[in-house]
């Protein structure tokens, strides 16, 4: 397939977007911590594809920049960073969610259709790809799922990174090429540092509660 | 290079200190950094005022200060002074009663720069998107801060403040890409610019629809930062564990920096829409915010607890003020914010001073009878309660008194008298609270407080230039004042 006409990278991202959106689903069930940095890894590895794609298709230079560092960022450094800190304070592997795992995925199956209704009225404002605007609102509103629905401090860290995603997805989608490069690398220097901070305060918590277990911060009321 | 260099001072004073050594220079340098931040926003203010009210842009207009950037530049130069003024004593007896390390003492001085630096970079940005990168810049400074103690339940709050903190800032980020989406297409170039001043040039032609969304998502994410009830929670827990100075620094001036982050984008939501859609949403998120904040400062039994829930009563007046949108009520917000920047560091200086001597906030274990063993902080305390509280003869007097002679002379009488009702309860639980702490008999079994004259001069100083501002407005602030609420009620 011909990639370089505008049509076909359209559909190219609306495939790529969907899978997006597979792997948040996955992220849901998924048992296992590391694994669930992995699949994340790889649901930034999709959003590096799509800016690829929009910038072979339409010849922007600029949006293989961003591409660029979301290789290095999203899908090198911060899942390595994670692994490490999971490493170092040697938590138990398994994730042990509040809801368990069908429910869970019955309540992200619900909260996509959400997205999909309310992304309705807007998808006329779309410049690329179909539906790309619902699967990013589908992203962020299982993001907030994902966060609530999980005890360990890593797990609300992952949860929302892609929330983070999902909103990458939506400005492409929005202004086909992104925002201005100053803005874009400005955002990616902030994720990494905000992931570095919350490392060393997951690794301070995990010191002081013996836990990561972010429901036993709980002593601070009204 | 006006600008530039108020945003590289406190930046270069913050990587000094991660290489200077001697405990007394990294205290130096703050103070001294923080003094030069003031003298450069005071020739900025002079520059607006001589340019008359027009922009001073740097950077082919990427740092951008009108009116209203000047006015909370000055309010972030005046708090951030004060707040090193008084961390030289308080972490030196910290570090003496081995409450905090060498280390986090460092933490402290390094992190203290770079979150104004985030601060400042807010107020001067014109684009946009850095404006949402500082807001994130500034969060993320601050987050340690607020652990420092690494008590357990400071590394609480401060997990809830980076938590809700990054959840509000991804809805921001949302809101701030639908505003840049808004644009898209507008103009003749595939990007048009992210400047607040061009979009505003074009507010008309912006897409209303996505602009309404992106208010939506824009007013809960900064509204989340500014602690505007209901998301509101992380607040009292992160403004009562921090170290005092930090305290201050979080309660006296960033809340007005994430409310004039959430300013720029109802002056361009208006200019586009040209409904009070956005300002009603301010009054109706203000409002909910003065109105939840008397009930919990009533039964508030932790002292900087009731100060931070002071602060959500001040950021909602300030709110419904500019949600009124009378020229009166606007420039009451803008007086306001000045008068509680300086009022609210004092208060939790004097907590700091409380909290060091008996190791607790908690009103029943300090007990009574502050003024006889702790008579400085107490006497300072007590004037800036009675200053928090509303009372002449201090300037949070007049500026009240101004928004609701503003609500009730511009249709929005049943708002005033709300604003009033609102204020009686903090009133009351606020003089009530301190007054069980200052005055009666004393226990005696705590030591009298030693006098340090740094300490003092940290409390006494924004005190003294809240009653010299109270009593004689110079024109030219004034003026400046007049030009940022014109400004914000989007009348060039």
């Amino acid at each position: 397939m011909n990639i370089s006409t505008p049509e076909a990278a359209s559909q190219l991202i609306t495939l790529l977007a969907s899978l997006m959106l597979v792997l948040q689903l996955l992220l849901a069930v998924q048992q296992m911590l590391v694994t669930n940095i992995r699949i994340f890894a790889l649901q930034s590895l999709l959003l590096a594809a799509i800016a690829g794609v929009v910038g072979y298709a339409y010849g922007a230079w600029h949006v293989y920049v961003i591409a660029l560092l979301t290789i290095l960022g999203k899908v090198f450094f911060l899942p390595w960073r994670l692994e490490r800190l999971v490493r170092q304070i040697k938590i138990e592997q398994e994730i042990h969610p509040f809801v368990n795992m069908p429910a869970s995925m019955l309540i992200c199956g619900a909260l996509t259709v959400l997205a999909y209704v309310v992304a309705r009225p807007i998808t006329s404002l779309e410049r690329i790809g179909s539906n790309t605007l619902a699967v990013a609102i589908a992203l962020l509103l299982t993001g907030f799922f994902l966060m609530i629905n999980r005890r360990k401090a890593i797990t609300q860290v992952l949860a929302l990174l892609t929330m983070e995603n999902g909103v990458m997805l939506a400005a492409i989608a929005l202004t086909t090429y992104g925002m201005p490069l100053v803005v874009e690398i400005g955002i990616f220097f902030d994720v990494v540092v905000a992931v570095m901070v919350l490392g060393i305060l997951v690794f301070r918590i995990r010191e002081s509660f013996a836990s990561m277990d972010v429901s036993k911060l709980n002593e601070l009321k009204w | 290079m006006l600008l530039t260099s108020i945003l590289c001072v406190p930046l270069v004073i913050g990587l000094l200190c991660l290489f200077a050594r001697p405990r007394k220079l990294v205290e130096f340098l703050n103070i001294a950094g923080f003094v030069s931040v003031l003298v450069l926003g005071v020739k900025l203010f002079k520059t607006v005022v001589a340019n008359k009210g027009n922009a001073v842009a740097e950077w082919g207009e990427f740092l951008r200060a009108d009116a209203l950037s000047t006015w909370m530049v000055l309010l972030i130069a005046v708090v951030s002074l004060a707040t090193s003024l008084y961390a030289v004593r308080y972490f030196r007896r910290d570090l003496a009663d081995a409450t905090v390390t060498e280390r986090r003492f460092r933490e402290f001085y390094v992190l203290t720069p770079l979150f104004a630096t985030g601060m400042l970079l807010v107020v001067l940005a014109n684009n946009l998107g850095v404006m949402w990168i500082a807001v994130e810049g500034m969060a993320l400074s601050s987050v340690l801060l607020v652990a420092l103690y690494n008590r357990k339940t400071s590394l609480e709050a401060a997990w809830k403040y980076v938590m809700l903190g990054g959840l509000g800032l991804v809805l921001a980020l949302f809101g701030t890409i639908f505003t840049y989406a808004a644009a898209v297409g507008k103009t003749g170039a595939a990007m048009p610019s992210f400047n607040w001043s061009r979009l505003l040039a074009m507010a008309p032609h912006l897409d209303h629809h996505l602009m309404t969304l992106a208010f939506i998502f824009v007013l809960v994410g900064y509204g989340t930062k500014a602690g505007l009830a209901p998301m509101h929670t992380w607040l009292p827990d992160a403004h009562s564990e921090a170290p005092s100075p930090t305290s201050a620094m979080l309660s006296g001036v960033s809340l007005k920096i994430a409310v004039y982050a959430l300013l720029r984008f109802h002056i361009l939501t208006t200019a586009c829409l040209g409904t009070g859609f956005s300002r009603n949403l301010l009054l109706g998120f203000g409002l909910s915010s003065m109105l939840l904040a008397g009930p919990f400062i009533l039964v508030q039994k932790n002292l900087k607890r009731m100060l931070a829930y002071s602060s959500l009563e001040h950021v909602g007046l300030i709110c419904v003020a500019v949600g009124m949108n009378a020229p009166l009520t606007v420039f009451g917000a803008l007086l306001h914010m000045g008068y509680h920047a300086l009022t609210k560091p004092v208060l939790f200086f004097a907590a700091g001073n409380i909290h060091q001597q008996f190791h607790t906030l908690d009103f029943r274990r300090i007990g009574s009878g502050l003024v006889r063993t702790m008579p400085v902080t107490a006497v300072l305390l007590g004037l800036a309660a009675v200053a928090v509280s509303g009372l002449p003869p201090f300037g949070l007097f007049v500026s009240e008194l101004t928004v609701i002679a503003g609500g009730f002379t511009s249709n929005y009488a049943w708002v005033s008298i709300v604003i009033l009702t609102s204020l009686i309860i903090v009133f009351c639980g606020v003089l009530n609270k301190l007054a069980g702490l200052l005055l009666g008999p004393s226990d005696g079994k705590h030591p009298r407080e030693t006098i340090s004259a740094s300490n003092v001069a940290a409390m006494s100083l924004p005190l003294g230039t809240l009653l010299l501002f109270t009593a004689w407005l110079p024109g030219s602030l004034r003026q400046l004042m007049e030009q940022a609420a014109s400004i914000i009620r989007g009348i060039p």
